[in-house]
C-alpha cells in the first residue's frame, strides 16, 4: 500500500536525521500567555518596592487603584494570547479581533488615565527621596516624565526579551505583528504596576511617559519579531 | 476528530519524540497535498518543490511549536502558506515565483464542478478567480478543511472563509456556464 508513497528527498532526510533530538511540545496559547504572569508580577513588585505606592491610592479607591491595574494586566495577557495565536500556523485569529484588542488596549489606557486624573489630579511628585529631589522634580516635571518613560521601557524590555525567548520558534506569518503584540502586552503589564507607584496623574505625564513606554516596548517587540522572522527566512535560504 | 487526523497527531507526537520513521510516514501522508497547495499558491511555478522542502525543513526546526491540540494538516498547510509568503517577501525569490510555467498548475478539479466542464476548463476558470476565493474554495472542497480550520490558517473568521469559498464557487459556476454557452 505504501509503495507509491512519496519519500522525502535525500537532502531533506539528511538535514532531519542530523538533528532528531526529542523536543517538548509547545504549550497552548493561553498557557504560553500565562507564563508571563510570574515574571511581570516580580518586575512590578520590584518597582513598587523601589518607588513605593502612590500617596493618593486612598483617594482613588480599590477599584480605580488596583482594579484598573488588574484590568490592564488581564488585557496584557489577552494581547500575548493573541500573539501566541498569531504565531501558530493553524491557530490564527481573525484580523479584526487582533485590531480590536489593540484598540481596546489603547482605549483602556486613555480611559484609566483620564478617570484617574479626574478623581485625583495629583501632579506633585512625592517620592521616597530627599525633599530637594522632590522639589527639583516638581520644578522640572520633564525629568519625572523621562524617568518614568525610561524606567517602564526598561522594565517592559525585560518582559519583551523573555517573550522573544518564548516565541523563538514562532511560525508567525506576520512576525512583526506578533512581536508588536507581545511587546504591547509586556508594556501594558508593566504599566499596570507602574501606575500604582507613579505619583503623577496628569494626562500628559501618564500618556506621554507611560504611554510612550508601551509604544516603545511594542516597537521593540516588533523589531525583535521581525529579526526572528528574517533569521528564519535567512536560515531557510541557506539550504543547498 | 477523524481517524486520519488522530493518526497524524500520533505520528507528529512520535516525530517530536525523535522518530525518523514517523517523519517519513508524516511526509508520505501530507506532502502530496501540500505540494499541490504550494503549486496553487505559486501559480504553477517550479519553486513549489523548493517551497515544499522548505516547509518540511521549517516544520523540523519548529517541531517543538506544534501542540497536539491542533489538527496536523491545517498546521502544516498553514506553515506552507507561511513559507510561501515569507519567500515571496524575499525579493530575489519573488521574480522566480512569477516565472510560472506555460501549463496550468496541477491543482485539482473540484468534484462539485466536475459536471460543469472539462478538467482543463475548470482549472482555467479556477485560475481566473480572485486568489483569496480560489484559495478558500480549494482548501474547503479539495483538501476538505473545515471553515474553522481555514479561518485559523488564513487569519480570518470562519464566516469570512465560508463567504470566500461560496463566492468562489458561484463565480466558478458563472465562468463555466458562460464557457458552455459559448461552446453551444
Amino acid at each position: 500500500m505504501m509503495d507509491r508513497s512519496p519519500k522525502p528527498p535525500e537532502a531533506l532526510m539528511r538535514a532531519i536525521a542530523q538533528d532528531l533530538r526529542p523536543v517538548r511540545p509547545s504549550p497552548q496559547p493561553l498557557q504560553l500567555a500565562l507564563r508571563m504572569v510570574p515574571l511581570a508580577l516580580l518586575v512590578s513588585s520590584v518597582i513598587l518596592l523601589a518607588i513605593g505606592l502612590r500617596h493618593d491610592l486612598g483617594i482613588l479607591g480599590p477599584l480605580l487603584g488596583w482594579g484598573a491595574s488588574a484590568a490592564q494586566f488581564v488585557l496584557a495577557i489577552v494581547l500575548v494570547w493573541i500573539a501566541a495565536h498569531e504565531s501558530t500556523p493553524a491557530g490564527r485569529l481573525p484580523r479584526q479581533m487582533v485590531y480590536l484588542a489593540a484598540a481596546a488596549a489603547c482605549l483602556v489606557v486613555v480611559f484609566v488615565t483620564l478617570l484617574t486624573f479626574s478623581t485625583s489630579p495629583a501632579n506633585a511628585p512625592l517620592l521616597r527621596v530627599p525633599p530637594r529631589v522632590n522639589e527639583m522634580l516638581r520644578v522640572s516635571p520633564w525629568i519625572m516624565g523621562f524617568a518614568c518613560g525610561i524606567g517602564s521601557t526598561v522594565a517592559g524590555g525585560i518582559l519583551v526579551l523573555f517573550f522573544s525567548w518564548v516565541f523563538r520558534n514562532s511560525l508567525a506569518t506576520r512576525p512583526t505583528m506578533a512581536g508588536a503584540l507581545y511587546g504591547a502586552g509586556a508594556g501594558l503589564a508593566i504599566n499596570a504596576g507602574w501606575r500604582v507607584a507613579c505619583p503623577v496623574s496628569t494626562p500628559w505625564h501618564a500618556l506621554g511617559a507611560h504611554g510612550a513606554a508601551i509604544i516603545a516596548t511594542a516597537i521593540l517587540g516588533a523589531l525583535i519579531g521581525r529579526f526572528l522572522g528574517n533569521r528564519r527566512l535567512h536560515i531557510g535560504g541557506r539550504r543547498s | 476528530m477523524s481517524e486520519g487526523d488522530q493518526e497524524l497527531r500520533a505520528l507528529m507526537i512520535r516525530y517530536q519524540g525523535g522518530s525518523l520513521e514517523a517523519f517519513q510516514e508524516l511526509y508520505a501522508q501530507v506532502a502530496p497535498g501540500v505540494r499541490r497547495y504550494l503549486l496553487h499558491l505559486a501559480a504553477g511555478s517550479e519553486i513549489a518543490d523548493d517551497l515544499l522542502q522548505e516547509t518540511f525543513l521549517q516544520m523540523h526546526r519548529s517541531r517543538a511549536a506544534y501542540n497536539s491540540n491542533y489538527a496536523v494538516k491545517p498546521w502544516v498547510f498553514g506553515l506552507a502558506r507561511n513559507v510561501f509568503l515569507m519567500n515571496r517577501r524575499a525579493a530575489r525569490r519573488w521574480a522566480k515565483v512569477h516565472e510560472s510555467r506555460e501549463d496550468l498548475p496541477e491543482f485539482p478539479v473540484l468534484p462539485e464542478a466536475d459536471r460543469l466542464g472539462s478538467q482543463d476548463e475548470i482549472r482555467r476558470s479556477i485560475a481566473c478567480l480572485a486568489p483569496d476565493q480560489a484559495e478558500a474554495l480549494l482548501l474547503h472542497h479539495e483538501w476538505g478543511f473545515s471553515f474553522e480550520e481555514i479561518a485559523g490558517m488564513l487569519g480570518i473568521s470562519a464566516a469570512a472563509a465560508r463567504a470566500r469559498a461560496s463566492r468562489g464557487m458561484a463565480d466558478l459556476r458563472v465562468a463555466l456556464n458562460s464557457l458552455q454557452r459559448a461552446r453551444a
